[in-house]
């Protein structure tokens, strides 16, 4: 987890980049919480479902905001990134 | 219209919530009922704004969610109001912080209210405040106090600072709320019912100034001084609710600052107390820059122009002045 947080915020050039990091968070957060009950016999199935169903909308509303940057910007640079400046 | 029915389910949701994972599932349905309404004009501004604002939120839900389960891993339980574990604590108030635009995480704010249109910015500072509130008054009890009145004292020092060299309004009114923000966490610790308070009041102040600013579409400083001929007396309300967010003492504004300042003497932080009321001082010159541009100077040619009249509320911008 905290590797992927790390490269989320250290991110450079591209965008997806860091929704992949934001994914790789989610992905450990769910084989954690996979793992768990496993140790202590219980069980939490409807929350592993929801949390991935959760995580696949958010994966996908990233990646539609991806395209449409790319389609108003050029690329998906972060350096293109800079029309909102003070 | 969809979006908005989804974001009242989602702050709903995560309102009237005690486990961690039904929380944080209403702060997702929020942050994508949003996502479409920010960049709903194809402006390569409001996707670029649209974009940080997803980074943002979807990272401190994540982290929300990964406090809560290292909490649920020393603890057992998924509790909202039991915080046992102490680096689970920091976590979540990173978390909340980064979610309501609190100092060290507060970038995002202004160039995402910059980029989306008046009416989305008014639901991005007010309704989307609102579930991080409420869970932060959950779980005040179990904070850190000293790290919270820090980033609160920090949020109110930047937000007066970074808002003296704007020109556009929707990034001044960012660092207002910023400010205000500031002002309600500072108090969270020692009465919650304070930061309710500040809250509900900040959010009526605000939908009047954002609602009167859409009737006038005044976006940048210059527009503000020729919005006189619009309509004179939105404007003169307009100079009172911005009068009144700043805190001066007729006005409601002044309420919760005073509420504040009293509560923090009484738990004898009395230097923190001067130290956000000079800070405020810093709000108090924008906030009478803007009334200055909007009501008090006379542009050079006048015009009584009566176009654009969109059928926006004015009643509204009166309710801050009770």
């Amino acid at each position: 987890f905290s590797w992927s947080s790390l490269g989320l915020a250290f991110h450079r050039t591209h965008l997806i980049s860091s929704l992949l990091c934001l994914e790789s968070i989610i992905l450990s957060i769910y084989i954690a919480l996979s793992i768990w009950p496993i140790k202590n016999q219980t069980s939490a199935t409807l929350m592993q479902i929801l949390i991935l169903a959760f995580s696949a909308c958010e994966a996908s509303a990233g990646l539609a905001i991806l395209i449409a940057s790319t389609q108003t910007h050029v690329s998906d640079h972060l350096r293109n990134l800079n029309l909102l400046q003070c | 219209f969809i979006l908005m029915l989804s974001l009242t389910l989602g702050t709903m949701i995560t309102i009237t919530s005690n486990h961690w994972v039904t929380a944080w599932a209403g702060l997702e349905i929020n942050t994508l009922a949003i996502i479409p309404l920010i960049s709903k004009s194809h402006h390569p501004r409001a996707i670029e704004a649209a974009t940080k604002y997803f980074l943002t939120q979807a990272t401190a839900s994540a982290l929300m969610l990964f406090s809560s389960m290292t909490n649920a891993w020393s603890s057992g339980q998924w509790d909202i109001t039991q915080l046992t574990n102490p680096p689970s604590c920091l976590l979540l108030t990173a978390a909340i912080a980064i979610k309501l635009g609190l100092t060290p995480f507060h970038f995002w704010f202004p160039e995402v209210l910059q980029g989306s249109s008046l009416t989305t910015a008014l639901l991005l500072s007010t309704a989307m405040k609102f579930p991080p509130t409420t869970i932060l008054l959950l779980t005040s009890h179990s904070l850190n106090p000293t790290l919270l009145s820090t980033m609160a004292i920090m949020s109110i020092a930047l937000g007066g600072w970074m808002g003296l060299n704007q020109t556009q309004t929707r990034k001044i009114l960012a660092f207002s709320s910023i400010s205000h923000l500031g002002w309600m966490t500072i108090i969270i610790t020692y009465n919650p019912k304070l930061t309710l308070l500040t809250f509900y009041l900040y959010s009526l102040m605000t939908t009047s100034i954002f609602l009167s600013m859409n009737s006038t579409n005044t976006l940048k400083l210059s527009t503000l001084m020729t919005s006189w001929t619009k309509a004179p007396m939105l404007n003169t309300t307009l100079m009172l609710t911005l009068l009144s967010l700043a805190g001066l003492p007729p006005l409601t504004g002044f309420l919760p600052k005073w509420l504040i300042i009293q509560e923090l003497t009484k738990q004898e932080m009395t230097t923190t107390a001067t130290i956000i009321s000079m800070l405020s001082l810093l709000g108090l010159f924008f906030y009478l820059r803007l009334t200055y541009c909007s009501t008090i100077t006379l542009p050079p040619n006048s015009p009584n122009k009566m176009k654009q009249w969109s059928i926006k509320k004015p009643v509204n911008t009166l309710t801050p002045t009770l």
